[in-house]
């Protein structure tokens, strides 16, 4: 018998709606999950969801997908990429899987909520899919690394990294539990399916497959565009939402929740995606850099999507495109000297020949990070290694729970404000911005610094710190990924000119 | 390789390279007759831009260029991203703005 056509069929199937008898419409959907506030009840059932897909093609589809990714690791395990790649490539699998892995099946719990609790019938039935594509993500995302705990226990923070408390899965967790876990649906909706995945995962999950495949890495590179095929489908959820909420006189709201969502999402990017497309690709491979993959990805392709909906871009649009110029320089220099924080190995990336391409692609960065980078590699060549860690904590955000940095003699500065007799510090306007919008919301959240001053962390030095984090326990400490070798041609440059 | 791109108002799948994705190109011109259709080759990945805001993809015609059958959801096996919004059916999908 031949198969319906599946619009024939589909609006029937996927609507599960009905009318509840023994509970109100406002028990059975609380405004304080569903949110929606204000706009007429009749609205939800015309919530059409552009990517269409039925179970029928969504098993098929994904079996595919999981086989294609899985004979792809199978086949090119023997080629042994953890022992012929650059160090720095395993540092961004280490840092990519920590970062990443866990926080996957936080996202299916965010899918399971839409599922549940939102208004519209169709969003229901799609981000049932979104769901299982998450858990998919975080299975395959913990199984791929773990081929490599044996030979390596930076590994083990592949599934370890969010249950610590890390600095940076204390930056994550704050992030994703803002954006993902603790909204109504239709602004979870916003910053997740719409800023986070329509927007941002491209660049991580595409964007660094091109790197992985220039690195020899095919394992890597397939993965992660496997995972983003997912992402394609289910952050298309947001979409008519907006269109819902712009059309009901409420584009002020949407437009801020992109806003707060959009530059959150951005500056996690800086340190998952910015730093190793920067820093730690090896030079021969890396042909495209952070800032030429922001504009791509985010400052066309999102925008465009973004002005077609009718909605604008974010007020701190100049800011922004600053940024995307200076952040990440920051944040590596950041991480660089207090690596024995991170879970993997950081590459400097700052060779003579990199130097070279870092000033090509953002002219005046000799004369701006350069210079820190000259202060750190004078100390490397001259043997005062202890002189490039440092023996205190850098300051934390209190709205990202990431580092204050900024460019050198220009933009580093603290951004700061006083609420309810205490001051908080900030990464920029933007996170003061962010704060000050509902300041009750994130007011008592302690960062590092807070956790250390208030007596949290025992004992109150750098040894302490590195305990609390899980350093030494779940795994190493970083350090250098290239063991400093690329010191060498500065000293030879030194003895040259001595 | 510039970010920016030459079609107006491009809408198309982005896909992973391979042979499936030098099908959906072909086939992005063949049924786009009147836009310009802009294939950029990103190495693991390949953008097909077509310019004025609408990108029509059949099925027959993926299946003309592969040589064999192909579902249309197949095509979300290696399209990991897109631009513009998406309607998606059994014997087309359409990019439009």
């Amino acid at each position: 018998m031949a198969l319906m056509e599946r619009s024939e069929w589909y609006d029937v199937a996927r609507d599960t709606e009905w009318t509840p008898r023994y509970v109100t419409w406002e028990e059975l959907f609380p405004p304080e999950l569903s949110g929606g506030e204000g706009l007429p009840d009749d609205v939800w059932r015309t919530y059409d969801e552009p990517y269409k897909i039925s179970y029928r093609e969504y098993v098929d589809v994904q079996r595919q997908k999981d086989a294609g990714a899985y004979s792809v690791q199978a086949a090119l395990e023997r080629a042994d990429i953890y022992n012929n790649a650059d160090p720095a490539w395993i540092s961004i699998l280490k840092e990519h899987y920590g970062a990443v892995a866990l926080v996957e099946y936080g996202a299916a719990l965010q899918e399971a909520r839409f599922a549940r609790w939102c208004k519209a019938p169709g969003l229901r039935n799609m981000a049932v899919f979104g769901m299982l594509d998450e858990m998919r993500h975080g299975q395959i995302q913990l199984y791929f690394p773990h081929e490599y705990v044996k030979k390596d226990r930076q590994f083990e923070w592949s599934h370890a990294s969010m249950f610590s408390n890390n600095w940076v899965s204390l930056g994550a967790r704050h992030f994703f539990d803002d954006m993902l876990m603790t909204r109504d649906m239709v602004s979870t909706s916003f910053c997740a399916n719409f800023s986070f995945e329509t927007g941002f995962t491209n660049l991580q999950f595409i964007g660094l497959s091109g790197d992985a495949a220039n690195s020899g890495d095919y394992t890597f590179s397939k993965l992660i565009q496997s995972i983003q095929t997912d992402e394609a489908r289910h952050a298309q959820l947001g979409t008519p939402l907006l269109q819902m909420m712009i059309e009901n006189g409420q584009r002020d709201k949407a437009q801020k929740e992109i806003d707060i969502s959009f530059w959150r999402s951005y500056r996690l990017f800086t340190i998952l995606s910015g730093i190793p497309m920067d820093y730690y690709v090896p030079l021969e491979a890396r042909h495209t850099s952070f800032k030429e993959f922001m504009e791509e990805w985010i400052v066309t392709q999102f925008m465009r999507e973004l002005e077609d909906l009718g909605l604008s871009k974010p007020w701190y649009w100049d800011i922004f495109m600053r940024d995307i110029s200076e952040h990440h320089h920051g944040q590596q220099l950041g991480t660089y000297s207090w690596r024995p924080t991170l879970w993997w190995n950081p590459a400097a990336g700052v060779s003579p020949e990199e130097r070279d391409w870092l000033e090509e692609k953002y002219p005046g960065w000799n004369d701006t990070f350069g210079k820190v980078w000259d202060v750190m590699i004078d100390n490397f060549v001259n043997g005062r290694t202890e002189k490039t860690v440092p023996g205190t904590l850098p300051m934390i955000c209190n709205l990202s729970q990431l580092p204050i940095v900024g460019t050198p003699s220009q933009t580093l500065r603290d951004t700061s404000v006083v609420y309810k007799g205490r001051r908080y510090h900030f990464a920029s306007e933007v996170d003061k911005w962010i704060f000050e919008d509902n300041p009750e919301r994130y007011r008592y959240q302690k960062n590092l610094v807070d956790r250390f001053l208030g007596g949290d962390i025992e004992p109150a030095d750098l040894g302490g710190v590195l305990e609390y984090m899980g350093l030494g326990s779940i795994g190493p400490s970083g350090d250098d990924a290239h063991g400093y070798s690329w010191v060498e041609s500065y000293r030879k440059q030194l003895a040259d000119a001595g | 390789m510039s970010a920016t791109s030459s079609v107006s108002r491009p809408v198309g799948p982005i896909l992973q390279s391979g042979d499936v994705a030098e099908a959906v190109a072909d086939a992005a011109k063949v049924d786009n007759p009147d836009s310009n259709v802009e294939v950029r080759d990103h190495g693991a990945y390949v953008r097909v831009e077509v310019d004025g805001g609408e990108c029509v993809l059949r099925r027959a015609t993926i299946e003309e260029e592969l040589g064999r059958p192909f579902k249309m959801s197949e095509l979300e096996i290696i399209m990991s991203s897109f631009t513009g919004r998406i309607d998606t059916g059994n014997d087309e999908i359409r990019f439009y703005r």
